[in-house]
């Protein structure tokens, strides 16, 4: 796992995802994460149903116009603390639809982020990557406390 | 003498395991009781304006932003695209080409489809089925990645062929990979097929009848499993389909009858991923020798374009449906004029209505996962609203326990 | 209306005397019928598409006269602004379900910018409702007599009265104050 887990979180991580606007490609990607290949909820990762009970917001594609409020309510809703991670190209730089009228985005605009994973669509083995990191961040802010 | 009705919002699952996986997507239901009186579908959500922007990029970029429409159908896009330039400017394409885009587009299907039987599954309470049918889809990624670099998205086609060879050193990768695909689809027949739960839980729910399905032009599975022959591989001759051969799979062809209901569409799909893995064993036989673009230089190739004043057609079949894309040239730039592209899901949104009235509210997951809709396809997302009286939410989570404890109910 | 095929007993017309069905009925109105032959894969097989341009006013019966040959199936309409008027090209294909035997039909029509509007079809063909609300929304064509006359995929906070597919300097200008280019990284309101 990732260096600096020295000492394990108290409770597993749970993760919700949200989608702005994705083509699916990454959304795919994050459920095949789940299934026995690469099988993160052996690391203690569950994705729950609900942003009132998450530590970590995944939040796939460019931000369109309808989705923008929904996705920072979502962000309301997490209790503290929380890391956002934006998954794929498309919530960092608009991918190839860069130039549109309806996209709000990059999502670095709407909301803090914290970890950017880039690809178009990442590995799964990226994005378990990505919330490994997120653990670290997450400990460190509850070292802080 | 109105009914009292109750008006509730229901926003449509695409992912397995949780609820949090959503697609965008809204449903509004007028319900009496547990039964749904009328059905308004609201779209729009993932409008990312790709048409717009397609008409200010040259013909190579547009691919690449017809690959991103959806992460599912990666390869049907840019194939409807190319075809539609190929066409409008008259560029033939080689025939060894012609078979690799088979080949493609069948590996294409196959995993679309297991995606499907895996979300399937899930919304009737078999989570086992689910991983199940991953680990099986996960082989099919493995050679869709050795063949062409990645697990989705794939970057294959160009204007005028393909960008990579099925060198005769894949075959054994290919053939293995086939064995252990036959393998996986005995597994799942046995579990969607011959489940007597499965069967009790899909008869006779999301009936959509023959009349229906032809005049709402569904297209795909969803107008194949209610009996109607649509199916562009075997209408139009398209790549190498005209001399492969392709049939229309039917409900008939294993039961002998037609219902239109969900459990038709699960037995369509399951034998079109049978008839996936023939085809692609029949396209690597016959592979002819040759080229595999007809212009592999690209400027020139942009050079050509720019030239040609003419509309070209281009439609194939994604794992969902006819998709059709329009393209106009008008000769004085490469490019074009006017981009259009239409989905498939675009056609399969209105048969949700007749499909979804009369049943019970915990059929919705089932009845809605049963079209396999791909929102970010269409985009497109209605709502309805009929009566006025009570108005709560139900989200996903409660719907999804609803429908897996109507299954627990049927089982005792 | 019934919309029942019987696929054995049907009888197939040649694209030439699809052509010909057409012209004997409304004679000058169709303005022009092209058809294009191209082939595919290593036995060449053919596939045909049929383009016939037409006069507005025989629109609704032109359908009316398609369907009465064959149920078609209504793929998509497209739009095509061309300045004083904008082009539709309805995409329709009959002769379904006969193993290779499909023909693409493409009717387009011209619509004067000025007073845009057309008929529905949606009397003979309801699936075509899903595009006409989006050519309503899209390039600002009144359809007549349209059942459900509501936005599909803007959003609801979208300035009326402009239309994404136009080509003009006024929908150019308005779409500019919405428009975003992520990779600048500066907010353009």
């Amino acid at each position: 796992m990732a260096k600096g887990l020295a000492k394990s979180f108290k409770k597993a991580l749970w993760v919700y995802h949200c989608n702005s606007g994705s083509c699916n490609g990454c959304d795919i990607e994050i459920v095949a994460a789940l299934c026995p290949r690469y099988d993160v909820e052996r690391f203690g990762i569950k994705l729950v149903g609900t942003p009132r009970h998450a530590d970590v917001l995944l939040v796939t594609g460019p931000v369109t116009r309808q989705q923008a409020d929904r996705v920072k309510r979502v962000y309301e809703q997490m209790p503290d603390p929380k890391v956002v991670i934006a998954v794929g190209n498309c919530g960092n730089t608009g991918d190839v639809f860069y130039e549109s009228y309806n996209l709000v985005g990059p999502l670095q605009d709407v909301l803090p982020v914290d970890i950017h994973v880039i690809g178009c669509p990442p590995r799964p083995e990226n994005i378990i990557h990505a919330v490994a990191k997120a653990w670290t961040k997450l400990e460190t802010l509850e070292a802080k406390k | 003498m109105s009914k009292e009705t109750t008006q509730t919002t229901y926003q449509i699952p695409i992912g397995p395991i949780h609820p949090s996986l959503k697609e965008p997507v809204m449903f509004k239901f007028d319900i009496d009781g547990e039964r749904i009186v009328d059905v308004d579908v609201e779209l729009g959500h993932v409008h990312r304006a790709i048409e717009w922007t397609g008409m200010r990029r040259n013909p190579i970029q547009i691919i690449y932003l017809a690959e991103r429409i959806c992460g599912i159908c990666s390869f049907v896009h840019p194939l409807a695209f190319c075809r539609a330039v190929e066409n409008a400017c008259e560029i033939d394409v080689p025939e060894r080409a012609d078979y690799i885009r088979v080949v493609h587009g069948e590996l294409e299907r196959i995993c679309s489809h297991l995606l499907w039987a895996g979300v399937a599954a899930h919304e009737i309470g078999f989570d086992t089925v689910l991983f199940l049918t991953w680990e099986v889809r996960e082989k099919a990624l493995d050679l869709t990645e050795y063949l062409t670099g990645n697990r989705v998205t794939k970057a294959i086609l160009t204007i005028g062929g393909v960008r990579r060879d099925i060198k005769k050193e894949h075959h054994a990768k290919i053939n293995e990979t086939m064995a252990s695909l036959k393998e996986g689809y005995k597994k799942l027949a046995h579990a969607f097929l011959d489940d007597k739960t499965v069967k009790m839980r899909s008869k006779g729910c999301g009936v959509l009848t023959y009349d229906d399905a032809l005049k709402l032009c569904a297209v795909g599975p969803t107008a194949r499993g209610s009996g109607v022959k649509k199916d562009v591989r075997a209408d139009q001759p398209y790549t190498a389909y005209g001399d492969i051969g392709v049939d229309y799979i039917t409900p008939d062809v294993l039961t002998g009858e037609v219902n239109g209901d969900v459990y038709d569409r699960i037995i369509v799909r399951l034998l079109e991923v049978k008839q996936s893995i023939d085809l692609i064993e029949k396209a690597i036989d016959q592979m002819p020798a040759g080229d595999i673009v007809s212009e592999p230089k690209i400027p020139k190739l942009l050079n050509q374009i720019k030239k040609i004043e003419g509309e070209g057609i281009g439609r194939d079949e994604a794992p969902r449906g006819e998709v059709i894309h329009y393209v106009k040239f008008d000769g004085k730039s490469e490019t074009p004029y006017t981009w259009k592209v239409r989905a498939s899901t675009y056609a399969n949104v209105l048969p949700w209505i007749p499909m979804l009235k009369g049943d019970q509210i915990a059929d919705i997951p089932i009845v809605a996962a049963s079209t396999d809709p791909c929102m970010s396809c269409t985009n497109r997302v209605a709502v309805i609203n009929n009566a006025t009286n009570k108005n709560y939410m139900l989200n996903k989570e409660t719907l999804h326990n609803l429908s897996v404890m109507k299954t627990r109910r049927m089982i005792h | 209306m019934s919309a029942k095929k019987t696929e054995k007993t049907e009888k197939m017309l040649t694209p030439e005397e699809v052509v010909k069905y057409f012209k004997d009925e409304f004679k000058t109105k169709i303005k022009s019928a092209e058809i294009k032959r191209r082939t595919t894969g290593s036995k060449k097989k053919e596939f045909v598409n049929i383009w016939i341009k037409i006069d507005r006013s025989i629109f609704k019966d032109f359908v009316k006269h398609l369907c009465n040959l064959t149920y078609p199936h209504l793929a998509v309409a497209c739009g095509n602004d061309l300045g004083k008027t904008i082009e539709l090209v309805y995409n329709f294909s009959i002769y379904y379900g006969n193993h290779l035997e499909e023909l693409s039909l493409n009717v387009s029509v011209d619509v004067p910018k000025a007073k845009p509007e057309i008929e529905t079809i949606c009397d003979w063909i309801p699936g075509a409702l899903i595009t006409e609300r989006e050519k309503q929304e899209m390039l600002g064509i009144k359809v007549i007599g349209i059942p459900d006359e509501r936005r599909l995929f803007l959003p609801e906070d979208f300035p009326e009265n402009v239309y994404p597919w136009r080509k003009d300097e006024q929908t150019k200008k308005e779409l500019e104050k919405l428009y975003k280019n992520l990779h600048e990284g500066a907010k353009k309101k």
